[in-house]
């Protein structure tokens, strides 16, 4: 696989889910991804065509990320396909394809999701809060009028954005070129990084960060009373119970946003009577 | 008026694609689309605030599997949509998020409709390959309608919605509303605390 072809698959790969579908899920990109390498490599065969695109519009189901990791690795069997004698080994190289694919797709899902969906993404939301509250942007106050230089405004957003997808098309670039090239025994490429290890070090960062927001907004909500009356008390008490109840939700896998709703009513409703 | 919900409504149609169908940079988390809104309605810090509380509140859902979460993009463009047309940024987050869990279930019936006649396509596909691009182009171009039109549709209809409650409604609902909206960052903080639980090694 040449510099060029690695390009255009690594371009395509942003379409992956763009056929997204609850029976096949990304069968249609996947497809669209692996047609310009398929169509070179049966370019003496256009007669196979049809059969081989037909096992690459069966059930794919990974992280878009990730994804990258399963380009590559079935490309290579792909090659090893083209390349049998007779049927027997050709029965013998599918259905080795198959078993590949469905393997590298569960894993790279279960990796992608942890990492990117379960830590990255929330880790950058505390950089991005961390960051603005470093400049001076206090959002906690809902009636705010310090009106901040706008590269303060613009920096947070600008910088996660820039990292998630330095981190993103990294992965996304590596996976493609590690996988073709590395073997069955190292799950395509899968052990080069140690997932494992990186997740567990950003969750602990991810935690540190999150008690140092918690005892800032502690300290910003402390710093906005002007006397301890019968008012802050109900208000400490009120947002004390929902952030207790939030635990016992998060329990019953009710979403918060479900618990947001909830609280808007029964406010209105106990501030009516 | 007419003109910057429109502006809106295309922005938010073009975001929402982001967010599952194409590129996935994440411009259509809360946390950066909301500045950009916020922009767009003159008002960023609105936009940074919203952002950060659509997000926190959002943090416990992920797209894994076929779970679609509330649509991010929507959650912040409503409020701000409103918020421009002088309307509380509590009330608009309220009606943004129930908007959002809307279109999360409009999503999921386009995906599950799709499918009917994905069978057919793929006779075709296998016969010219070509049709697999038409076909993506078909299906980012609808869902980016379908967004447009939500949008629109929403911040038109809770616009004159409120606009004729608005009279009527007593500074306890505003206390009522703003005490929920102020009790969402810290929901959200406390959601942060088990989504970092260390479950590996």
């Amino acid at each position: 696989m040449n510099f060029w072809m690695r390009a255009n698959m690594f371009f395509r790969s942003f379409f992956l889910q763009a056929g997204w579908n609850y029976v096949k899920y990304q069968n249609l990109g996947f497809a669209f991804v692996m047609l310009p390498f398929l169509q070179r490599l049966y370019k003496q065969d256009p007669g196979a065509f049809p059969t081989v695109l037909q096992r690459y519009l069966d059930t794919f189901n990974t992280h878009p990320v990730m994804s990258s990791f399963c380009y590559g690795a079935m490309a290579k069997q792909e090659e090893a396909i083209a390349s049998t004698q007779s049927i027997a080994e050709y029965k013998e190289k599918v259905f080795e394809w198959t078993e590949t694919r469905r393997a590298l797709s569960i894993t790279a899902a279960s990796i992608g999701d942890r990492l990117f969906w379960g830590t990255i993404k929330p880790l950058t939301l505390l950089i991005a809060v961390l960051l603005w509250i470093l400049l001076g942007v206090n959002f906690f106050e809902t009636q705010n009028t310090y009106e901040p230089a706008s590269w303060v405004l613009w920096i947070a957003p600008i910088f996660i954005f820039t990292l998630y997808n330095a981190l993103a098309w990294f992965v996304r670039w590596k996976g493609i070129k590690i996988s073709y090239s590395a073997d069955p025994s190292s799950c395509f490429g899968l052990t080069y990084f140690d997932w494992n290890k990186t997740i567990y070090w950003l969750k602990k960062i991810g935690v540190i960060f999150t008690i140092l927001m918690i005892l800032f907004a502690i300290g910003s909500y402390l710093s906005t009373v002007e006397e301890f009356n019968l008012q802050f008390a109900v208000h400490t008490i009120l947002i004390s119970f929902f952030v207790l109840f939030s635990f016992i939700t998060h329990r019953l896998k009710i979403p918060n946003v479900y618990l947001y709703l909830t609280t808007v009513i029964i406010f209105t409703v106990v501030c009516l009577f | 008026m007419m003109s910057t919900t429109l502006l809106l409504s295309a922005m938010a149609a073009l975001l929402e694609l982001d967010t599952t169908y194409v590129f996935q940079t994440l411009v259509s988390r809360p946390l950066v689309a909301g500045p950009i809104f916020g922009l767009l309605t003159g008002d960023v810090m609105a936009g940074i605030q919203i952002g950060v509380f659509a997000e926190l509140l959002g943090a416990d859902i992920s797209p894994l599997g076929g779970v679609i979460p509330p649509s991010g993009v929507v959650a912040t463009v409503i409020p701000l949509a409103l918020h421009q047309t002088g309307i509380e940024l509590y009330f608009g987050f309220f009606i943004g998020i129930a908007a959002a869990l809307l279109y999360s279930h409009i999503d999921a019936y386009l995906r599950k409709t799709r499918f009917t006649w994905l069978v057919y396509l793929e006779i075709k596909i296998a016969k010219s390959p070509r049709v697999i691009w038409h076909t993506l182009c078909a299906n980012l171009l609808l869902s980016a309608l379908v967004t447009f039109v939500f949008v629109s549709l929403t911040i038109w209809l809770s616009t004159w919605a409120i606009l004729a409650v608005f009279p009527y409604l007593t500074p306890k609902i505003h206390l009522a509303f703003q005490l929920a909206y102020l009790a969402v960052p810290w929901i959200g903080l406390a959601a942060l605390l088990p989504v970092f639980r260390l479950k590996t090694r």
